[in-house]
């Protein structure tokens, strides 16, 4: 009888369960309406097109058309460039911009808060929106998508740069200015010195980010193989799109794991 | 008595470290401006038209209209693309948890296949998806979904190997089964923490739904495009500005939702 000893379940923990089914009701419902009010094709239309594509896919799948592979490593490099540079500029405007959203470097805190609007308003443009603008401004190319990654990066470097700065120890800075020292001082042998590691691999980590991101950029005209995939797709060459495809995913996993490597060792 | 006296000097290794690492990061930074033909210059030159551009951009408020549907568009496939892709995220990561999976074998195929999709941007499967499914919200929801899958099971299995190891091992001596080790052991320690994801989910999908349509999978990225083409940039910066606005609401609802949770 050894069941008869569990005592009955508290109050909460049944309001709780009561609240959990609550909440998955709704979503079911409203997933329900959604999915009724969404312009869905038919489900005739959906078959055909499975059955029509999906052979000529397997078919491309199974044969790839392996001479386009030095064509597709050159861009791929390509994109690994705009991913490196977009990175960089990314990381050389958050730097400054980080140490104005920090409330414990600026001289007030309410001082900080247009830094972190800066911040949150970069952060929500999605980079191949700023892309299109940056394409449709200054013409096509890898620049257009490296300044689009660079200003996408600053809102993501920026709020992490900040949120590592109001980390650090306040000790050292008192200890420089108890020994004479000035804000410059401060900022060089106490501030910089704490935050570089961090900063480091926040930064490889937005560069795998960056990458991934850049593989699409060329969809819009800024740069990289997503140009050279699109024109595959279009003519459905799936044999060349199975090589570009496989070249993205193979780069991406050996740089997220070298990266990765990197990061562990800064920490 | 200079200040600078006292302090020791560097040893000859930590300078050669930082001396190759600057170098390296250089060397890197050359290396890709001169393969992407990137130069300060021409962006400086461009800088007069990027401000002609932007001039032209003022929003055109007898838009506002036509431009509901599409907004609500984007938000009814992050809806979906999230809940169907947490619905398979959820089973899945436990097999991609090396304390819960049944057995290694399960565990490193799981992981491989989702270190693949991992590598995949969601904009690549609606790219590749939307020939097949036809044009329109659906390859969207189905990108989006394995794009959600691919986010909650890396995040999800993180934290599902963080938990306290005690309650586990004290269910599986009691002689529990896998899934009532997961279920009474695992879930109460991580339960808020996934939800939590959830909604951070959302917050990714609803970035990304605005532009999935760039590629035809529905959303108000396809009207963006459409009147791009037709250098409407009043209607242009219109959406730019409603998507703005979109994120900046379902992210603030977001976040309040989230430190309620935790």
């Amino acid at each position: 009888m050894a069941l008869a000893h569990v005592p009955p379940r508290p109050a909460v923990q049944r309001r709780n369960a009561r609240l959990r089914l609550g909440a998955a009701v709704g979503l079911a419902l409203l997933a329900v309406v959604t999915l009724a009010t969404l312009d869905l094709p038919s489900v005739d239309r959906v078959v055909t097109g499975i059955t029509t594509n999906v052979p000529p896919i397997v078919g491309g799948f199974l044969t790839p058309e392996w001479s386009l592979l030095p064509r597709a490593v050159a861009v791929m490099f390509e994109t690994l460039f705009m991913a490196i540079l977009g990175t960089i500029v990314g990381g050389l405007f958050a730097f400054p911009i980080s140490f104005l959203a920090s409330g414990n470097l600026m001289p007030s805190p309410v001082l900080a808060y247009p830094g972190k609007v800066v911040l949150v308003a970069v952060r929500t443009f999605p980079e191949i929106l700023l892309a299109i603008i940056f394409v449709a401004a200054t013409g096509p190319g890898p620049t257009a998508g490296i300044m689009a990654m660079g200003i996408h990066s600053i809102g993501f470097l920026g709020k992490i740069f900040g949120d590592v700065v109001e980390g650090i120890d306040p000790g050292p800075n008192e200890a420089i200015r108890a020994a004479g020292g000035n804000g410059l001082h401060v900022f060089l042998w106490s501030v910089t010195p704490q935050v570089l590691p961090e900063f480091a691999s926040n930064l490889l980590f937005r560069f795998e980010i960056n990458l991934r991101a850049a593989t699409v950029l060329g969809l819009v005209g800024a740069g990289g193989i997503g140009l050279i995939l699109q024109q595959r797709l279009q003519f459905r060459l799936w044999g060349e799109v199975t090589i570009l495809l496989l070249v993205i995913v193979a780069f991406v996993i050996v740089v997220d794991s070298l990266s990765a490597r990197l990061r562990r060792s800064l920490a | 008595m200079s200040a600078s006296a006292a302090l020791p000097a560097r040893s000859a290794a930590q300078r050669l470290r930082t001396t190759t690492t600057l170098g390296l990061i250089l060397g890197a930074i050359v290396v890709s401006a001169w393969q992407t033909e990137f130069s300060v210059a021409s962006l400086v030159l461009g800088t007069v038209d990027f401000v002609e551009f932007f001039a032209k951009l003022v929003p055109d408020w007898s838009y506002l209209p036509e431009i509901w549907g599409p907004l609500l568009e984007t938000v009814q496939i992050a809806y979906l693309g999230t809940l169907f892709g947490a619905l398979l995220a959820y089973p899945l990561l436990f097999y991609a948890s090396i304390n819960t999976a049944p057995n290694r074998v399960v565990l490193m195929v799981t992981r491989s296949v989702l270190t693949v999709l991992r590598s995949i941007p969601d904009l690549l499967f609606a790219a590749l998806l939307a020939p097949v499914l036809s044009i329109g919200p659906l390859p969207g929801v189905v990108a989006l979904t394995l794009f959600t899958v691919a986010v909650l099971t890396k995040l999800g299995s993180e934290s599902v190997e963080a938990v306290d190891p005690g309650p586990l091992e004290a269910l599986r001596a009691a002689g529990a089964t896998r899934n009532q080790t997961i279920q009474f052991a695992v879930l109460p320690q991580v339960g808020a923490t996934l939800t939590s994801f959830l909604l951070y989910a959302f917050e990714i999908n609803v970035r990304a739904s605005v532009v999935l349509g760039l590629v035809g999978a529905g959303g108000i990225g396809q009207d963006l495009l459409g009147r791009l083409n037709f250098f409407a940039y009043g209607d242009v910066s219109l959406i730019v500005l409603a998507t703005f606005a979109l994120v900046l609401l379902i992210d603030g609802a977001s976040i309040w939702l989230r430190a309620r949770l935790i």
